[in-house]
């Protein structure tokens, strides 16, 4: 077991930001246990990694849970930014397959690749977008909350789409599961073309031959990229 | 016996075709090809509420068909969409002939690889090929046909174009050998649900992808098959499931299988870019324009005035009452009588007295009303085909918002003018309870239906300009007002606006005249009756003496109060049975010179607030429940004279 270092900097074994990752992500599952945990991560020796983790303070073990500790979660809390954001630059931004953008935000997700800096920077490229493309949430981070407005964003909510100039719909973040499914049978969802045809009284929108009507706060929540 | 049972067998055995679609895709007008009977075809979502059912003669023999309200998915959201659903678990149909809007393929698809997982037997029809072919878009019907080995006709429904071939092939039909899968959790609980489901005549594995997104209404279905614990064993499964997914389940299900819709649209469908161009998209457009819309606005409320108000109150009501019952036929009824029933006054004034079923009964209901509905129901049914109604929701959203609705609610608040009983029953689509209650309310208390309205606008046009602002004014102000009150009483939550627009069409003469023979039918059938047992009941409660009792009962509000002369208090009492009887009887007296202009308005004014009349109350019970009613009435009564006492003492200051 090594710890690399690089441009001076104290750098932690990818393993160990693979390993929390997970524990993460089993957590989002409602899990806790060691077993289930070792079953799913790759890494071989993970016993041993975790046993690390609980030496760097980030986990504590007890007989067969994982559970992360305040430092921990901090910790995987960036990891799963960086990943998820990737995810959505490879699979928003660059269209790459399903296969590419996988593996690419494996190797972006962690701090040693993607600085904080360049992770608010994509973050508001997107549009501070809420979810992964598999639709698990992405942590918020400090950009999110104020609106920064340096970065022109490539994704942005459809109240500011231009008239009549096509948009695909990149992903939709409406407070209630109702509206989602409502708009999804008139044909809007993610991956959908989509145009605006008129602001006020009422937003219209025109998706395929179908002109849907809508409330300004959903157009709010329905986030587009202008497609060429 | 054995005829009996061979009748039976028949019975059993007669097919039976459903038609289910999405919303506004010409299901009603197949519907009235193959049977005949009329529903009402309207060009906006959500025009059939409740399950219609007719007769066809397919192949020489007969074959029931059943209309559906549409539907964009089978799991609903509504309860008009709850119908629909509801009518495909419970009846085992031979067929279904799925119509589609050909322009929407995609949102048709999606229904149909629903009606597939089901199991039934499918027809998709691409409906609408007029406008498919007019918007440059073509498609591969063979393909289609053979990607999901189902049958594929075409159709262009309103020229009848294509109707008499899906007829002929409806009844061949077979369910669908085509398959799809969903991802891997999916799979495995529709496997473990498939396990605890009973065996009826839909597929199980449908079943369990309703139950997976979260349909539950479907519990209550299920008890009357398992037990209580197995339900539980379902739900159990179903949380299980949704807790892998952070987006609600029902939607992943639409993602997968809108993901086949792609797939199998990739080679059917064929679009060329066109510019779309024309009167319809020029009209279209300018309805809903924050300022040209209200301007549209007030043209279509000046020509309702002018039709309905002007030619159908004035000119043609004034002609049929002072030219053909007054002048000729009443005074010819009066002699007649007179000589019929020369030795009982009695039965003489029955029918042509004061209070007799020709001279007021029949006077009322075909000279003044008549001709009223009758202009005001052929601009309506201009106003339903043209689309311009779901336009006035896109205008009118935010103001309906303050009152706890959104602009959906405008449909049934406009189809309550034609006639607050269907409408109130429209108010199915709205998505909650609190809406469809709130909804209910603001129809019974301020929404004068077809006839009313048409006295109203007839007298209003005698009376001066500022009494129809007058009017206008404290009727929407009254309604804004109790809206909002009651969007902060009722319980439960309000839902965002989302509504289908339909494209402006060219209203078919032919179907304004049906539609409008159809409710002239209505109101001859069901509201001259009432106006003749109406006049009865007041030609008794005035022989027995009850008539003066009550007079002098009412006397303190109704002389006092609001300023009215006695007689007003037979207007009230018949506006109990039907609040535009009441308001002719208004125009009666006001057209006899019995009222002044200030006696007129606040007439009008109690009488357009006044409790909904007797089937609308009925009607009430039946969809919202009996408190509801209870609740509504007991609140627009004194209210409706609160608000005339203000007015009239007000203009008397
Ligand atoms: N251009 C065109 N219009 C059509 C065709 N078929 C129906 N329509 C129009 O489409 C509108 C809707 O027709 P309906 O039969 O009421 O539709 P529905 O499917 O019963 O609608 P809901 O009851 O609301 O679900 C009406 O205005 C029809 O005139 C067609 O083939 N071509
Ligand atoms: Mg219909
Ligand atoms: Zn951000």
């Amino acid at each position: 077991m090594k710890s690399s270092s690089t441009c001076g900097q104290e750098v932690r074994a990818h393993e160990l930001d693979e390993l929390l990752e997970r524990v993460w992500t089993l957590r989002e599952q409602g899990k806790n246990e060691v077993t289930d945990l070792l079953s799913i991560t790759p890494i071989e020796d993970g016993k041993l990694w975790l046993q690390q983790l609980q030496t760097l303070g980030l986990v504590t073990l007890l007989q067969n849970t994982v559970k992360m500790t305040k430092e921990g979660e901090r910790e995987a809390e960036q990891i799963l930014r960086r990943h998820r954001l990737a995810e959505r630059l490879f699979a928003d931004v660059f269209l790459t397959s399903e296969e590419v953008w996988e593996r690419e935000a494996c190797e972006l997700e962690h701090q040693s690749v993607l600085t904080e800096e360049a992770v608010s920077a994509v973050c508001a490229f997107l549009g501070h977008p809420p979810t992964c493309p598999h639709g698990r949430p992405i942590p918020r981070g400090a950009c999110c909350s104020h609106f920064q407005k340096e970065i022109k964003p490539f994704v942005i909510p459809l109240t500011e789409a231009a008239l009549a100039d096509h948009y695909q719909i990149v992903f939709m973040t409406p407070k209630s599961h109702a509206p989602l499914d409502r708009l999804a049978t008139l044909g809007i969802h993610p991956g959908g073309e989509i145009r605006v045809t008129q602001r006020r009284p009422s937003f219209v929108v025109r998706v395929g031959e179908t002109d849907v009507a809508l409330d300004k706060s959903l157009a709010q929540d329905i986030f587009v990229k202008q497609i060429s | 016996m054995a005829i009996v049972r061979n009748v039976m067998a028949n019975i059993m055995s007669e097919p039976k075709i459903a038609l289910v679609g999405n919303p506004n895709v010409g299901k009603s007008v197949i519907f009235g090809f193959m049977t005949g009977r009329y529903v009402t075809v309207s060009n906006y979502p959500g025009t059939t509420v409740e399950v219609s059912r007719g007769r066809a003669q397919i192949a020489g023999q007969d074959v029931e068909i059943v209309d559906t309200p549409g539907i964009n998915t089978l799991v609903p959201m509504s309860e008009d969409e709850r119908a629909t659903r509801n009518i495909l678990l419970n009846e085992k149909f031979d067929a279904v002939l799925q119509v589609c809007d050909a322009k929407n393929l995609r949102r048709g698809l999606l229904i149909t690889l629903q009606l597939i997982e089901m199991g039934v037997p499918v027809l998709l029809d691409l409906n609408m090929e007029d406008e498919v072919t007019s918007r440059g878009i073509s498609i591969d019907k063979v393909k289609l046909a053979a990607l999901l080995k189902i049958k594929v006709k075409g159709s262009t429904a309103i020229q009848k174009r294509g109707l008499s071939d899906i007829q002929k092939e409806i009844l061949t039909v077979q369910p669908s050998e085509y398959r799809f899968s969903y991802s891997q959790p999916i799979e495995q609980a529709i496997a473990t649900l498939t396990e605890l489901l009973p065996t009826t005549f839909i597929a199980k594995r449908s079943i369990a992808l309703m139950l997976l997104a979260g349909d539950r209404s479907l519990t209550t279905w299920l008890h009357q098959y398992i037990p209580d614990e197995k339900i539980k064993q379902i739900d159990d499964v179903c949380h299980q499931v949704a807790r892998q997914f952070v987006e609600g389940l029902s939607y992943v299900i639409y993602r997968q299988r809108s993901r086949y819709v792609e797939e199998i649209c990739h080679g059917v469908i064929t679009q060329e870019k066109r510019q779309e161009m024309g009167w319809a998209v020029w009209l279209g457009k300018w309805s809903t324009h924050p300022i040209g819309g209200v301007f549209m606005l007030l043209a279509v409320l000046l020509i309702l005035y002018e039709f309905v108000g002007v030619f159908g109150a004035g000119t043609a009501v004034g002609w049929l009452e002072n030219g053909v019952f007054n002048g000729w036929l009443n005074p010819l009824a009066i002699r007649g009588f007179a000589k019929l029933f020369y030795f009982s006054p009695f039965m003489r004034d029955i029918f042509v007295g004061p209070y007799g079923i020709i001279t007021m009964g029949l006077t009322y209901s075909l000279a003044i009303i008549l001709p009223i509905v009758v202009t005001f129901f052929i601009a309506f049914s201009i106003m339903e085909d043209s689309g311009y109604l779901p336009r006035l929701a896109i205008m009118m959203n935010r103001i309906f918002k303050w009152m706890g609705l959104n602009g959906k609610a405008v449909v049934p608040m406009v189809l309550g003018l034609g006639c607050d009983t269907m409408a109130t029953m429209t108010a199915r689509i709205m998505d909650t309870r609190k809406e469809r209650i709130i909804l209910t309310l603001l129809l019974a208390l301020g929404i004068p239906c077809s006839a009313q309205l048409g006295i109203i606008l007839g007298m209003l046009s005698a009376l001066p300009a500022w009494m129809t602002l007058l009017w206008l004014g404290v009727v929407t102000g009254v309604l804004f007002l109790v809206g909002s009150l009651a969007s902060m009483v009722v319980p439960g939550h309000s839902s965002d606006f989302i509504m289908e627009i339909p494209p402006i069409r060219r209203p078919m003469l032919l179907n304004i005249m049906t539609k409008t023979m159809a409710r002239l039918e209505w109101y001859l059938k069901e509201v001259v009756p009432l106006f003749v047992i109406g006049t009865l009941a007041l030609f008794f409660l005035d022989r027995l003496g009850v008539l003066p009792v009550i007079r002098n009962f009412a006397h303190p509000f109704v002389t006092g109060f609001l300023g009215l002369p006695d007689q007003a208090t037979d207007a009230f009492l018949i506006g109990f049975l039907r609040r535009d009887y009441g308001a002719t009887h208004f125009f009666d007296m006001f057209n006899k010179g019995q009222m002044d202009s200030i006696q007129a308005i606040v007439s009008l004014i109690v009488m357009t607030l006044f409790v909904p009349c007797l089937a609308n109350a009925l009607m009430i019970v039946k969809e919202r429940g009996m408190a509801v009613m209870v609740a509504i009435v007991g609140f627009i009564y004194p209210f409706a004279f609160l608000v005339g006492g203000i007015v009239n003492w007000t203009l008397r200051l």
